[in-house]
């Protein structure tokens, strides 16, 4: 037994425990200089890489049989993962329009709706009236519109562009909480629509002239929803739920190519715009940005990721209906928009990794666990939205910019992050701020320069 | 000609009477009308709420809806499983428990407020603007799953205490009812309305208010102290919002965990159609809204009735963001 004056962090739990919590205490610093070297960067990033690109197979061949047989672990199995990316895809997608634009959106699940439904309407015998079959393997003959998935993903992308547009074109004009609440009306009637156009019946006529007249139009399935769903199919490989690791790794090919628009468009110009109209919208203004395209591009760019999740997740889980689209979903994304990091790709993919995994297989596992022990113990799971909510108000509270956060939102979401992005400017030449200052850059002293900081980022 | 916004009003409200005596027919549109003040009224008291916090430190209070669910939750525990009320409860018993009820109910949400005040929005004051919206929105979510264990998932329903029978068949008048839940509705709400119009507008507390809503820096330089007239808002918003859940359960008899999402939306819609900020337009929006509802409930369906309602939403925020007498804050949004 040594004395705790002369080794604070002493044996036995306590003190590894202490130990593990200086260790973490260290981690920012530490991690960061990693990072910063550039072979550290290439090798950490090659094996994280290499982890995330096998795990599909490991799970499959390894870890599930274990799982199975040897002692129940929560491993995020085939349909956890493939929810991981959709999820992913659609908080890169947010991340657009909150983190690169700076406009909340809490309508975002109307646009994830909208692809499922294009899915929903071209993919499946719903429109049995019709039998049209575009390269795919379904039987020619077949009842319903059968398209290939390389012509619903585009087309989901428009759709979803298109409403987004639409949004943004009446509410270009508001700022901050009033555009939210605008977004989150829109998110709310268009799965109301959805619900509602099952049997539309609606006659129009003048002195005797029928101008329109619906009867019975069933265009949305109603609340039951559509179904089935073909699964996307490509060299004879589909995949839907049942594929497993195949629909992983086709969600995971999105969730690339997502990554890389993003990021490419991040470094535009556009992207350069998104960030001056974020931090001061009359200043871009003025220095020539066409803020009226911008905000409508941030909308439909962002919509039209949401657009390609929903359509995967549909013909992933070959139904869809109305209920799948509540307000809790868009929510839900915005929080792994906030705890990744605003404004950070990687941050946000992480983030919708995270909640997803706590959402669909930690919180199940431990229901699992304590129902086998109590069963009269309230599941966890049914609960993960009070889990979801705490989160929301102690991230606002403790770290607004989001565990992996960018410098630049960090900078502007905390005083703390500020001091932290300008010390971290003074060193570091290479910096994503081209041509935006950061706020606080101006010739008060620096004492007024933090007082400054939070009126500036009024619009987040 | 230009005349006064009371007057026009008034007149709006005379054409309207006429107009839907002639489309719907006499019996089927008071009927509506009288369920529509009812609604109206239980709004009123929610959308105040929302209107008193954006009023003072412009935030969203998205929470707001779900206090008034938790309000209407615990008066549903009271009058329901404890005190165990039923329509052959003496009458006076009756009035006594309706009325520790209401005071307990109050005081609950009332304390509820102000401590989601101090947890969540408080230490975000000088945070970006967004910052507490999205903190109200994380609360929202923790008071539904509160709610949802507190009464789990399906509907909770009282007995009716105070019986069917119509008011007006006293006077003769068969084919429109008021029961006596909306004259229960009619007789907490507008005291309340009233009371709270004397003390924001007469008393030193309600004058500080005011002042902090105007401009919180320069309050705090006149002696105002702005940290307790905040915390003093949410106090009475939250024991307005506990009133409305006590109002609600009495007279639709039933309640849900979500709840709070379609009422708060119905109160804040109110609240913006009013002109957010101004009590009076909350009440004014709160009737329009209730009106709207029962209308679209009756005439329409009640499926669209929620996409109606955010459709109003969104033309009023597009299109007149100060609401219908929402002159007072021009700068404001």
């Amino acid at each position: 037994m040594r004395t705790a004056t002369k080794q604070p962090v002493s044996g036995g739990i306590g003190g590894w425990v202490g130990h593990m919590v200086d260790a973490a205490a260290e981690i920012p610093g530490n991690y960061r200089d990693l990072l910063a070297g550039k072979r550290g960067r290439t090798v950490l990033l090659t094996i994280l890489g290499i982890l995330v690109l096998t795990y599909p197979i490991i799970y499959n061949q390894f870890l599930a049989g274990f799982s199975r047989n040897v002692f129940p672990l929560p491993f995020p199995d085939e349909t956890t993962m493939t929810f991981m990316l959709i999820f992913g895809i659609m908080a890169i997608g947010l991340n657009i329009v909150v983190g690169f634009a700076g406009l909340l959106d809490l309508g975002y699940v109307a646009f994830y709706a909208l692809g499922a439904y294009t899915s929903a309407f071209f993919a499946s015998p719903h429109f049995g009236s019709v039998s049209i079959v575009l390269f795919s393997n379904v039987a020619s003959g077949f009842p319903g519109i059968h398209l290939p998935f390389w012509i619903i993903l585009p087309l989901a992308v428009l759709v979803a562009a298109t409403f987004g547009a639409l949004l943004g074109a009446p509410t270009l004009r508001l700022r901050g909480d009033y555009l939210a609440i605008v977004t989150l009306g829109f998110g709310e009637i268009v799965p109301v629509f959805f619900k509602n156009l099952a049997a539309i019946t609606f006659t129009f006529t003048i002195g005797g002239v029928t101008i329109i007249s619906l009867q019975d139009v069933n265009l949305t399935g109603g609340p039951l929803g559509i179904n089935p769903i073909d699964p996307f199919v490509l060299l004879g490989v589909g995949f839907g739920a049942t594929s497993g690791v195949a629909a992983v790794y086709f969600a995971m090919a999105l969730t690339i190519i997502g990554i890389v628009v993003a990021r490419n468009l991040e470094r535009s110009r556009m992207g350069r715009a998104w960030g001056a109209i974020r931090e001061d919208e009359t200043a871009a203004e003025m220095m020539g940005v066409n803020t009226v395209r911008t905000k409508l591009l941030a909308f439909a760019l962002g919509a039209s990721f949401a657009g390609v999740a929903g359509a995967f997740q549909a013909s992933y889980l070959g139904a869809t209906t109305s209920d799948f689209f509540q307000f809790s979903t868009s929510i839900l994304v915005l929080i792994m928009v906030i705890l990744g990091g605003i404004g950070n790709i990687w941050g946000v993919l992480a983030g919708a990794i995270v909640l997803v995994y706590i959402d669909k297989t930690l919180l199940i596992w431990l229901g699992q666990r304590i129902g086998s022990v109590a069963p009269s113990f309230p599941n966890p799971s049914q609960f993960n939205f009070l889990i979801f909510g705490i989160l929301l108000v102690m991230m606002m509270r403790f770290r607004p910019e989001g565990f992996i956060p960018s410098r630049q939102r960090a900078a502007e979401l905390s005083i703390h992050g500020l001091q932290e992005a300008e010390a971290a400017m003074g060193v570091d030449v290479e910096t994503d701020n081209v041509g935006v200052a950061p706020p606080g850059q101006s010739e008060i002293g620096p004492d007024a320069r933090e007082a400054e900081a939070p009126s500036e980022a009024d619009d987040l | 000609m230009r005349m006064r916004p009371a007057m026009r009003g008034i007149l709006a409200l005379a054409l309207f009477q006429v107009f839907g005596v002639i489309v719907f027919g006499a019996e089927q549109f008071f009927q509506t009308e009288v369920i529509g003040v009812s609604n109206g009224l239980i709004f009123a008291l929610v959308a105040l709420g929302y209107t008193l916090v954006y009023g003072i430190i412009e935030l969203i209070n998205f929470a707001h809806g779900d206090v008034f669910m938790l309000g209407s939750m615990l008066a549903f525990l009271l009058i329901g499983p404890i005190f165990a009320v039923t329509v052959d409860t003496p009458i006076v018993l009756k009035i006594g428990i309706v009325l520790l009820v209401l005071g307990v109910t109050m005081l609950g949400t009332a304390a509820l407020n102000v401590s989601i005040e101090r947890v969540a929005y408080k230490p975000l004051r000088n945070a970006p603007k967004l910052a507490p919206l999205i903190s109200a929105i994380g609360m929202s979510f923790v008071l539904q799953n509160v709610g949802l264990l507190m009464a789990g998932p399906g509907n909770r329903s009282i007995d009716n205490i105070f019986g069917t029978s119509n008011i007006l068949s006293a006077f003769g008048i068969e084919g429109v009812t008021i029961n006596i839940q909306q004259v229960f509705v009619a007789l907490v709400t507008i005291p309340l309305l009233i009371v709270l119009s004397w003390f924001v507008r007469t008393t030193r507390q309600g004058k500080a208010m005011r002042a902090t809503a105007q401009d919180p820096d320069t309050a705090g330089l006149m002696g105002v102290d702005v940290n307790r007239t905040i915390a003093i808002t949410f106090l009475i918003a939250g024991a307005l919002a506990g009133a409305a859940g006590v109002v609600q359960i009495l007279y639709n008899n039933t309640t849900v965990w979500n709840v709070g999402f379609r009422f708060g939306l119905n109160s804040f819609t109110a609240a913006v159609l009013g002109g957010i900020g101004n009590l009076q337009g909350a009440v004014l929006g709160a009737l329009v809204l209730g009106f709207i509802n029962a209308f679209s409930d009756r005439f329409f369906s009640a499926n669209w009735t929620n996409a109606l309602v955010f459709g109003i939403l969104i033309a009023i925020l597009v299109f007149r963001p100060t609401g219908l007498l929402g002159q007072q804050l021009a700068d404001r949004a």
